[in-house]
């Protein structure tokens, strides 16, 4: 079986923190702070080029989208909303978008919240006003609860961005269980964060 | 608009992770604009990409894109613009469906200059943009009160989002904003409903099978 890779667990104290992450991004949207950036970009530059490697660019492709990434966390910073997101998944989204732009000539498809069309949340309950923090954690929680060949599928395909085709036959799985384990996955995992 | 078939978790991610075809996203995306509950699933899996990114190892950086960390914030100005989106801001007033549908559309969908395949059933394809106009199609279908779509099934997956009136099929009903999201082993024969022309927008990422022999027929006719 090809192994999943791209996480290794026995390297933690290299590891960024959320909170740490989120704050320097804030900094580096209000004020322009330099120092922040700096540390995020030894934070995330050298996990961003591996993520990118891993998900199978040649390393010059790669470095140009992590430079054009981290460029645009510079210049869009003032954008980023702690309460919305957290710094990891904005950078993420920025990051895949690049490099769809560059692979495939074409911007991703989004909705847009300005459009007329575009039909906004109820009025948020109670229930889902909890901190990103929490969500966070609870994500964490819940992923680690996942049996190993559901998370084996997952960080194939967020990590290594592969197609459910790609991961059906690298595993010698039919696609069908592919797109079923993915489905009873994140069925848990929803049904954990409700869970409180 | 209440909303009862959602986009599947596997579809989902395959937007999220970028790996699904341009037709299928934008029928994906045009969803997203109607539905809170499918973005709300969207933002958990982003979140949960965002994690793993943060638990990655880390490649080694050369010199000179070590100095990126000092060189862009000397040298780049803040620009918090979207440049995502186009700089003209888009016309939202002419098509009344939702982007991004909308900038694809050559006119409302009471002026789409229909192609009838059969009597009852017209089609108009949709242009596809980016590197991968070869990989699937996107069109609207337009299907007349009672009429019946052949029965077919799919080599591939296909995305039919309802825009206007409805349908049933062995799945069950159909309603404005609704997707059904089917995939190889589904065999379906849609049947338009009420007395309103059922209007959909569909993407598949490979042609589809028609089952009976009148069917086989119709292939090469619809060539999807």
């Amino acid at each position: 079986m090809t192994s999943p890779g791209g996480i290794r667990q026995d390297r933690t104290g290299a590891r960024a923190l959320p909170d740490d992450l989120d704050r320097d991004l804030t900094a580096v949207g209000l004020d322009q702070d330099a120092t922040a950036f700096r540390r995020l970009f030894a934070n995330l530059a050298p996990r961003l080029k591996f993520f990118l490697i891993k998900g199978g660019m040649i390393e010059s492709a790669a470095e140009d989208v992590m430079q054009e990434t981290m460029m645009k966390v510079w210049r869009k910073a003032e954008m980023f909303d702690s309460s919305k997101a957290s710094a990891s998944t904005w950078i993420y989204t920025i990051a895949r978008n690049v490099k769809i732009d560059r692979l495939r000539k074409e911007h991703r498809p989004e909705p847009d919240p300005e459009d007329p069309c575009f039909v906004a949340e109820d009025p948020e309950t109670g229930e889902q006003a909890v901190s990103r923090k929490q969500d966070r954690e609870r994500i964490q929680k819940a992923m680690a609860l996942l049996p190993p060949e559901q998370m084996t599928i997952i960080k194939m395909s967020f990590f290594e961005e592969r197609s459910h085709g790609e991961i059906a036959e690298m595993l010698e799985i039919p696609l069908g269980t592919v797109k079923s384990r993915i489905r009873l996955a994140f069925g848990k995992i929803r049904a954990e964060l409700e869970d409180l | 608009m209440s909303i009862r078939h959602h986009i599947g978790d596997d579809t989902l991610m395959a937007y999220v992770n970028g790996t699904l075809v341009e037709p299928l996203s934008v029928v994906v995306a045009t969803h997203l604009a109607i539905c809170p509950r499918c973005r709300k699933s969207v933002a958990l899996m982003e979140d949960l990409a965002g994690l793993l990114l943060m638990e990655a190892e880390t490649a080694p950086l050369s010199p000179a894109e070590e100095a990126m960390a000092d060189i862009i914030p000397s040298s780049a100005s803040p620009d918090p613009g979207n440049d995502d989106q186009p700089l003209i801001k888009p016309d939202y007033s002419n098509t009344g469906v939702p982007m991004p549908l909308a900038e694809r559309m050559p006119a409302t969908l009471d002026d789409i200059p229909w192609r009838t395949l059969i009597p009852g059933i017209s089609h108009y394809p949709l242009p596809k943009s980016g590197s991968q106009k070869n990989k699937g199609t996107l069109r609207l279908l337009k299907i007349a009160p009672g009429k019946t779509m052949p029965e077919h099934s799919h080599t591939g997956q296909e995305l039919t989002l309802i825009l206007r009136g409805s349908y049933i099929d062995d799945l069950g009903r159909f309603q404005t904003g609704d997707i059904a999201d089917l995939d190889s082993e589904t065999l379906h024969q849609p049947v338009a409903d009420t007395a309103e022309d059922c209007i959909c927008l569909i993407a598949t990422d490979a042609p589809l099978k028609f089952s009976g022999f009148f069917s086989r027929l119709l292939q090469p006719v619809f060539g999807i």
